[in-house]
């Protein structure tokens, strides 16, 4: 009943008669792939590679884990929350009236240099609970207006800032119009420190998503100014702030780039800061921080990564000698036949 | 009874039908002529034979061979083979869209809940299309747990089907759970990795649609190494559609990134300009690939140790050789790994005791007519 048949498959249609070996035979051709035969590799979890794989990854996860802790480590950060300190202690009951208000919004932070900080320094800004990644402000912008002066009037996906008094703004929509519009200046010992406004924003945006054809046009025209006033003289592709601005954050807390400070820092060095407190956070209660940071081959200041490649690393090796003590307490020798359900509950399974 | 009310219906139909009824047992029909497609079409899996007496039994039948003995492949190889295979495969496409998927959702909880979308839609798009599907097929159309002769020669790995070994409740809702854990994974670590820092030495920060790029990377890294540990079975098909997935991605990323951004949007240049010189971007899809998939290792290894299936115990013979080595062992548990059939039992015993009675009515009949009595 069962052994006449292992080499013919099921389903082949015609008889396979080789009683008779002048009739045609209607079997059809053998080929490794239609009868599932291809050679194939079929590695079976022994002790040995499941104790070889976890310490693979021990192995090669904590060096990592431990070089990007230092790299993190190395980074060195200022950071200054501001909105709240910049507001007049008297008028600190409505902040949003005083920003909305003409009052003078000028603000002198200090900051302290704890460790040296090589150049370049970046300067960034912080802002907390700002939804940049709501799905309605995202959509608020006209990219095919941004890149090109001859779409100027395709506003249709820009409402509500798609039109003032008649005429399309340039750049139209909600992205462009709550442009951030602090703006810091920093001096150290009485003398400016320069900061690098150029090459903030992403090279392929400034050379094809924002042209140098297209000039702001009846920008913060309205009654209500969202942000700051765009130079109607500079084209677009040089605007490096707002192009930085329109690349819309992925969370609610983000840093964005102003710019660069292009000297070392050492440290017990005070740094003045001039700034002007002009935008509005106060209405949903963001939070506004100036950042300065340097940064390594990883990046900015954040443990995270060399903690968690350390976690990961440290559990596989504790799984490895888990596993290895495991296996010599309980061995199960492999291809033990009586481990098969029929040896181990005769009569039912 | 029911001879006398449906007339127009054939005995095996109802027989059929009876049993189904009767025992509520999944029911087999085989025949080969045309008065047996009314059986085949009434029991659960019909299977027809071609070759004698024509086509009509074939064209009824949802499996058609061409000889009576190959029911016996089509069951214990195929049928065996088939079970595992749909049931892996269903349990994974659950996995890998669950860990997809639910990564959407929680970033909703970072947008204010507005509806929008981490990924660019064409990732979206092609995620079930192109970049996690063609592994998954493979494993459906190719995977053998134990080569076909071992199947035959050992029928009660067939019985892991009718058992429901591979698809019960507890597969299910596991792979769920680790689809749900994926996720978690995926996006607390990315999250956190790319939180509000620069990610890169010229001190760039982290956008939505960077954000979304790496953490798609990481999905498509995660389930497409997760099915390289489920698979037991390599050809050098299913070698190929795993590397091919993953490098369709990047490709896709690289080609995408170079058309002009009226279409690729914040996608352009995305992968040559911000992400692959960013050794961020690699360590982080490294970390969250082992940290997903290290969890279902610990399980199958902790399994294998302590709760081997027959299949395991088979496939551990076969790679040391032992069948080969142990030939008593192994025909030994050839033997037992066959069932005395209990079915016809009844009929046998009748057919016992009739032949009993029959041989007794002969001894009486001739002894009466030793006597010379004639009964």
């Amino acid at each position: 009943m069962s052994s006449n048949a292992p080499s013919s498959s099921a389903g082949g249609v015609g008889s396979a008669d080789s009683a008779a070996p002048r009739r045609n035979s209607k079997r059809p051709k053998y080929s490794k792939f239609t009868q599932q035969e291809l050679p194939a590799c079929k590695p079976i979890l022994t002790p040995r590679w499941v104790i070889s794989a976890f310490m693979l990854v021990s192995i090669v996860f904590i060096p990592i884990g431990v070089v990007s802790l230092f790299a993190s480590r190395d980074v060195v950060e200022i950071i200054d929350r501001y909105e709240t300190e910049c507001v007049p202690e008297n008028l600190r009951d409505n902040k949003v009236s005083f920003i909305q208000s003409d009052a003078n919004k000028t603000c002198t932070r200090k900051l302290r240099v704890k460790k040296l900080m090589k150049q370049p320094i970046y300067v960034y800004y912080q802002l907390d609970n700002f939804y940049q990644n709501h799905r309605r402000y995202v959509k608020s912008r006209s990219d095919s207006q941004l890149k090109d002066n001859s779409s100027w009037n395709d506003v249709s996906s820009c409402k509500p800032e798609d039109m003032s008094n008649g005429q399309p703004i340039v750049p139209c929509g909600l992205i462009a119009w709550s442009l951030f519009n602090d703006t810091y200046n920093f001096s150290l010992n009485n003398q400016q420190l320069a900061v690098n406004k150029r090459g903030i924003s992403w090279k392929s945006d400034r050379d094809s998503k924002f042209g140098n054809d297209v000039f702001p046009r009846n920008f913060q025209n309205g009654t209500l100014k969202g942000g700051k006033i765009l130079d109607p003289t500079v084209p677009l592709s040089k605007q490096e702030d707002l192009i930085v601005w329109m690349r819309t954050a992925a969370l609610p807390t983000f840093r964005k780039l102003y710019g660069k400070i292009e000297r070392d820092l050492q440290p017990n060095e005070t740094i003045h800061v001039t700034l002007e407190n002009n935008y509005n956070t106060y209405s949903f209660n963001g939070k506004k921080k100036l950042v300065l940071s340097t940064t390594s081959w990883l990046g900015g200041k954040n443990d995270f990564l060399g903690i968690a490649y350390l976690t990961v690393g440290g559990l596989c090796f504790f799984l490895a000698l888990s596993f290895t003590v495991v296996y010599l307490l309980k061995p199960r020798r492999l291809g033990d036949p009586s481990y098969l359900s029929w040896n181990r509950n005769p009569g039912g399974h | 009874m029911l001879e006398i009310f449906f007339l127009a219906l054939q005995r095996s139909t109802l027989v059929t039908r009876l049993v189904k009824q009767g025992t509520g047992r999944v029911t087999l029909g085989i025949g080969d002529g045309a008065n047996d497609v009314g059986m085949i079409q009434e029991a659960d899996i019909g299977v027809g034979i071609s070759g004698v007496e024509g086509m009509q039994a074939v064209m009824a039948s949802d499996f058609s061979v061409s000889q009576f003995r190959f029911l016996e492949r089509l069951l214990v190889v195929h049928g065996h083979w088939c079970y595992k295979r749909i049931a892996q495969m269903v349990c994974y496409f659950f996995y890998k869209n669950i860990a997809f998927g639910l990564t959407l959702f929680y970033f909703e909880a970072f947008t204010g809940f507005s509806g929008q979308s981490v990924y660019d839609d064409l990732y979206m798009i092609l995620f079930n299309v192109v970049l996690t599907s063609m592994p998954v097929i493979s494993l459906g159309v190719f995977e053998q747990d134990v080569s076909s002769d071992v199947c035959l020669e050992f029928p009660t790995l067939y019985q892991q089907g009718p058992r429901n070994l591979f698809f019960d409740w507890y597969r299910i809702l596991g792979w769920m759970g680790n689809g749900l854990y994926s996720s978690i994974v995926i996006f607390v670590l990315n999250v956190i990795i790319f939180y509000d820092q620069a990610f890169r030495a010229e001190g760039q920060t982290t956008d939505m649609a960077i954000l979304g790029t790496i953490m798609f990377t990481c999905i498509i890294c995660a389930v497409n190494f997760q099915i390289s540990l489920i698979m037991s079975h390599y050809t050098w098909i299913q070698h190929f559609l795993i590397w091919l997935s993953v490098l369709t991605w990047f490709l896709f990323l690289f080609v995408y990134g170079m058309i002009s951004p009226t279409y690729s949007k914040n996608v352009f240049q995305i992968l040559t300009e911000a992400l692959a010189p960013a050794p961020v971007y690699w360590t982080a899809t490294l970390l969250v690939t082992i940290a997903c998939t290290l969890p279902y290792l610990a399980h199958i290894s902790l399994q294998r140790c302590f709760q081997p299936m027959d299949h395991h115990i088979i496939q551990e013979i076969k790679y040391l050789k032992k069948d080969e080595k142990d030939k008593v062992m192994w025909k030994r548990e050839k033997t037992k790994a066959r069932e005395k059939t209990k079915f016809g039992f009844t009929a046998r015993v009748d057919a016992y005791i009739r032949s009993l009675r029959g041989r007794l009515h002969k001894k009486t009949h001739s002894l009466k007519s030793k006597d010379g009595n004639p009964s």
